[in-house]
């Protein structure tokens, strides 16, 4: 039985190969193929890019009467989960620390990472502003989820992937709470004195009282919702080892 | 024979190295920048983005009224027409920075509150604020306007506080004689 060389490769190719083209990006590239320049744009350019606009948008509000701009300042506590976050991602390996920041690395080289480092940080401590509810009972029972699930995590075995799915998953959850549960539960702000508004609209202007929820506009969901997409998709780009394909 | 071939090597390397030096460059530059412009929104909290205009022209000192609406508010604190004269002295001077406009703000809040038997107190207060910001931003700051009575911040002040204190002189039937500064 012998078979000719047409038939053996007809056993082992059922497809046709198409040559890429020299510089092809994508996912279908070959990572060798990549240009190097490319790879530096996206981890010196577009990452601090991405973090500073979540740095930027993370603290935005808009005023329910006026939709005048409310910037918040973040809390205390939203830069110490922000730091056990980053302790978090170096654990699980998302960022290999020791590529990042070396001595045998040109000064230049250093700060640069160093200052994408500084963006991950200022981007993660905005996120948690955003999601974290600003005052009365609903901040203390949203904060004290986040520590419950950081503290865990610091001690749980990850891996990058998992760690991302997870935080994702937090602070996804965290946004819906706030901006979809809590906002619905808010009563807007209304012409007339507080007895008006009592009257018109009883249990919303009660649970405002009772949980003391600041008024903002609609469009404060639709800017933190984006503001956590670019965060998470910012975290998706970043290069456990920077300068180096990942 | 090599040494054309080991220049060239070399020629790329430094290429190489000079692209990535201008990288890092470009983003430590894009990170500083950022963080500044960040901080600068935070720390002035505009609410809009005239806002976001304005207080960057006093960051970098370019701030300047606006001489017309500024024009048009003299033109009605002199018709005594004290609340279109403030709108416009504050749509002049949004920022608050510019010790002419705050003094004629402060000045049609004194004129516009006082009374013959009794002064507006809120309207006073509210000339003493203003006052107040001119001292800040001018402690030598003289009015040049002589058709005011009051031309110094200090003096404008003293007569704001007298009208929000109650004195045994205000129970005197010759008040009713005194004039508006």
């Amino acid at each position: 039985m012998k078979q000719t060389a047409e038939q053996k490769a007809a056993d082992f190719v059922d497809a046709e190969i198409i040559p890429l083209e020299k510089g092809t990006l994508g996912p279908h590239a070959p990572a060798e193929s990549r240009p190097k320049d490319s790879r530096g744009v996206k981890d010196y350019v577009i990452l601090p890019l991405l973090f500073l606009a979540v740095t930027l948008l993370g603290g935005l509000r808009f005023g329910a009467a006026d939709n005048a701009f409310l910037f918040i300042k973040p809390d205390l506590i939203c830069l110490v989960y922000s730091a056990i976050l980053l302790l978090l991602f170096v654990r699980a390996g998302l960022v290999r620390l020791n590529s990042w920041l070396d001595e045998d690395f040109a000064l230049l080289r250093n700060v640069a990472n160093a200052g994408i480092l500084l963006t991950l940080f200022a981007a993660s401590t905005q996120v948690f502003n955003s999601v974290l509810p600003e005052q009365g009972i609903a901040f203390w029972v949203v904060a004290f989820f986040f520590f419950w699930t950081l503290w865990n995590n610091l001690f749980a075995e990850f891996d990058a992937r998992k760690l991302l799915r997870s935080v994702g998953a937090m602070f996804a959850l965290a946004f819906v709470a706030k901006y979809l549960v809590l906002a619905n539960l808010t009563a807007a702000p209304a012409d007339g004195g507080w007895l008006a508004r009592i009257f018109e609209n009883p249990g919303k202007e009660t649970l405002t009282w009772l949980l003391d929820l600041p008024r903002y506009g609609r469009s404060s969901g639709y800017v933190q919702f984006f503001a956590l997409s670019l965060f998470l998709l910012g975290l998706y780009l970043t290069p456990a080892r920077i300068g180096e394909k990942s | 024979m090599n040494r054309p071939a080991k220049k060239r090597i070399l020629g790329i390397e430094t290429i190489v190295s000079m692209k990535e030096k201008y990288i890092h460059i470009l983003s430590i530059a894009i990170v500083a920048a950022g963080f500044v412009f960040v901080a600068f929104l935070y720390s002035t909290e505009p609410r809009s983005f005239a806002e976001v205009a304005s207080k960057s022209q006093v960051a970098i000192g370019t701030y300047e009224i606006d001489r017309a609406q500024f024009d048009r508010g003299l033109a009605a604190f002199r018709a005594d027409q004290f609340v279109e004269a403030r709108a416009a002295f504050d749509r002049a001077d949004p920022e608050k920075r510019d010790a002419a406009a705050q003094f004629y703000t402060a000045y049609s809040l004194y004129r516009q509150g006082w009374g013959r038997f009794s002064s507006d107190d809120a309207l006073f207060k509210s000339g003493v604020e203003a006052v107040n910001r001119v001292l800040e931003i001018d402690p030598n700051f003289r009015s040049s306007d002589t058709t005011l009575s009051l031309r110094s911040p200090i003096e404008l002040r003293t007569e704001l506080e007298e009208g929000l204190r109650i004195t045994t002189s205000d129970f005197n039937p010759l008040r009713f004689t005194r004039e508006r500064k």
